[in-house]
């Protein structure tokens, strides 16, 4: 049998593997040496305030022991020990995770650690000074991922108070906070405008379902009207779903959104034919099938809690700022078009409705093929 | 307490279960959850805590709270509380509060879902061990296909801090999935409890009972003074969704149940399981 703490450290002392074997040795008989980790999780404390990061980093032994390669995890608790792994306890816990503060990496300075028995956890501490506090902290963590199940609680604290509590795991390791002040409100703003215009820009089915409704063409009071109503629509269904009032499937919603882009199309061919132009009524509708979409999209960015209202706002006027932008450059594109051809302009709405009709075909079966 | 051959063999296999269990991480995230008051008497003006275990066996490890993975935590008193804007994410106390009167409290505990998977013969036995009929015969109608096992699980627990007003005990918390005791429980007197799942009574459920001695006073064994157990008694659920359970004497008593329906997300799982408990400790018989 060769002793767990022999296998911690680059040169262990004699005595220290003589104490690693007993511990190996007395280990099975304490009963709470015997019990399993069944919750295999970390925690992860940060207390912000005007002078700087006070943080915390907390590791269950058995984790430690894993990632160490020892095999008495509760010897880690004793302090002699402690002291002889400290320094690579802080190696493997500050590799663990990232914080990056407005964009820029902090290296925090670790400043000390210590055993908490009664949790079998090891806790490094570590702080970094600023000149004033951030408006956006991103911490990224990827703590023990030899464990599909671990989890790392992380609490945010601003002068004292808690402020945001978290969960992070393999499916989601990474968290921005904002800070309480008008810096934070602002980082807060510019990041979920920045995401409402990415994902309509890189989401084709959006971008597509609004030129479809532009297609037509009309005079700006008329376009003005449909693109309100889009707006209005998607604003309210983007507002419940975000609130958790209204949540109904992606399975459901995303094909839905395919058909409503294939229906537009439809309705272009249909309206060119009989002078009918129902397209603010139909704007509405399906718009709030698409505020489903987006809605989609915010959960996955997650709302931060006591700042809701500024998140969805801001996402939803980054949505419309990239709609302005498509309809600011395909408007007049169109006009031009008509005014010089009125024949080849006819060519153009019914081949781009074709288009409509076919992309929005496409994705409808692709995505009911993937929800089946 | 007396215990009967079938009791003994019913241990015997929970127990090798357990042990298999116990070294598959898989399986260990789908323990038993039940919370644990730091007394189960309560008297006016007691400084009372809550804490949660996941264990097998009726012994397990304290588990954290998690604020963002928690639907609901309430107390159900004098008045009905809700614990939850009290509590701190990653704390291995759930809740303090002072009793504010002797008629005893009901705590209650949702979970949101955590998601799971599992290789698929990992999954088959665990579904076996819970005894999960209607996943089993959908899994075994696929065969191979079946593949490895997609599902999310929720908790919902309950405790009952014995009082003076037995009616506490009696009284629904509105979980997804609870085992709602017809009677408070009395040692020595089987149990009548009703199993509800979205508030309807739930038929066939497999019913579980572990019971283990008490530490000191009214309050649980600390997890490194307990023994992994195996369940006292099991009893299938009527068409009313009542399972009688013996409560042969005194001690620490949790009572398990876990449902398990097909997942209305897809996307996420394919199934979807409920683990309800209920923890108390009986009352002298008078």
């Amino acid at each position: 049998m060769r002793g767990a703490l022999a296998r911690v450290g680059a040169r262990p002392a004699e005595p220290a593997r003589a104490l690693a074997v007993l511990l190996l040795i007395a280990a099975p008989l304490h009963p709470s040496h015997a019990l399993a980790h069944n919750q295999p999780y970390s925690f992860i404390d940060l207390r912000l305030d005007e002078r700087g990061l006070q943080g915390s980093a907390a590791a269950h032994v058995v984790d430690l022991a894993h990632e160490m390669g020892a095999e008495a995890p509760d010897s880690l608790l004793r302090p002699e020990i402690l002291d002889r792994y400290g320094a690579r306890i802080e190696t493997l816990l500050s590799g663990g995770f990232t914080i990056r503060v407005d964009g820029v990496g902090l290296r925090p300075r670790w400043t000390g650690i210590e055993a908490i028995p009664d949790r079998r956890n090891i806790v490094a501490r570590f702080e970094a000074p600023w000149e004033r506090i951030p408006g956006k902290l991103r911490l990224t963590c990827r703590l023990f991922l030899y464990d599909p199940q671990h989890i790392t609680y992380l609490n945010v604290y601003e002068g004292g108070r808690l402020r945001h509590q978290d969960l992070l795991d393999r499916t989601r390791s990474e968290v921005d906070y904002f800070s309480g002040g008008g810096q934070g409100r602002l980082a807060l703003i510019g990041t979920f405008v920045g995401e409402g215009i990415r994902h309509i820009f890189i989401g084709p089915d959006h971008m597509l379902f609004i030129v479809g409704l532009l297609l037509l063409g009309g005079k700006v009071r008329r376009l003005l009207k449909i693109v309100t109503a889009f707006t209005v629509a998607h604003s309210i269904t983007l507002a419940l779903a975000a609130l958790g009032i209204l949540n109904p499937s992606p399975r459901v919603i995303e094909p839905a959104i395919a058909l409503t882009i294939a229906c537009i199309g439809v309705e272009n061919l249909l309206a060119s034919r009989n002078g009918r132009d129902l397209r603010a009524l139909i704007a509405f509708g399906f718009g709030l099938i698409h505020g489903f979409g987006f809605a989609g999209v915010l959960g996955e960015l997650g709302l931060p809690a006591g700042a809701r209202a500024w998140a969805l706002f801001s996402f939803n006027g980054g949505v419309e700022a990239a709609q302005a932008v498509i309809v600011l450059s395909v408007t007049p594109l169109l006009a031009l078009l008509r005014a010089s051809s009125e024949a080849w302009s006819r060519r153009v709405v019914a081949m781009g409705s074709w288009c409509v009709i076919l992309a929005g075909a496409i994705w409808f079966f692709q995505r009911m093929l993937s929800a089946s | 307490m007396t215990r009967t051959l079938r009791g003994w063999a019913i241990q015997g296999v929970a127990l090798a279960a357990a042990l298999c269990a116990a070294g598959r991480p898989g399986v260990a995230g789908a323990h038993e959850f039940w919370l644990s008051p730091s007394s189960y008497r309560q008297t006016k003006g007691d400084t009372l805590e809550i804490a949660a275990f996941v264990g097998t066996g009726f012994r397990g490890e304290r588990c954290p709270y998690a604020a963002t993975r928690t639907r609901s935590f309430e107390l159900l008193g004098a008045k009905r509380l809700d614990l939850a804007p009290a509590t701190v994410n990653g704390e291995l106390v759930y809740a303090r509060f002072i009793g504010a009167d002797a008629g005893g409290s009901l705590a209650a505990y949702e979970s949101g879902f955590t998601p799971l998977t599992l290789p698929a013969p990992d999954f088959d036995r665990y579904l076996a061990l819970e005894g999960l009929a209607l996943a089993r015969a959908a899994r075994a109608k696929l065969g191979a296909g079946a593949g490895e096992g997609r599902e999310r699980y929720a908790r919902c627990a309950k405790t009952w801090i014995a009082g003076t007003n037995r009616a506490r005990a009696l009284r629904a918390a509105g979980l997804t999935l609870e085992i709602l005791p017809l009677s408070a429980p009395v040692e020595g007197a089987p149990l009548r409890v009703r199993v509800l799942f979205r508030k309807k009574p739930l038929a066939g459920a497999l019913v579980r009972t572990w019971s283990a001695p008490l530490g000191h006073g009214f309050a649980p064994r600390s997890e490194a003074h307990r023994d992994s157990v195996g369940p006292v008694a099991e009893a299938r659920s009527d068409p009313g969704g009542v399972a009688t359970i013996p409560v042969s004497g005194a001690g620490e008593w949790l009572v398990g149940v876990v449902h398990m329906v097909p997942c209305r997300e897809r996307e996420v799982a394919d199934w979807e399981s409920y683990w309800a408990s209920l923890t108390f400790v009986p009352e002298p018989r008078r």
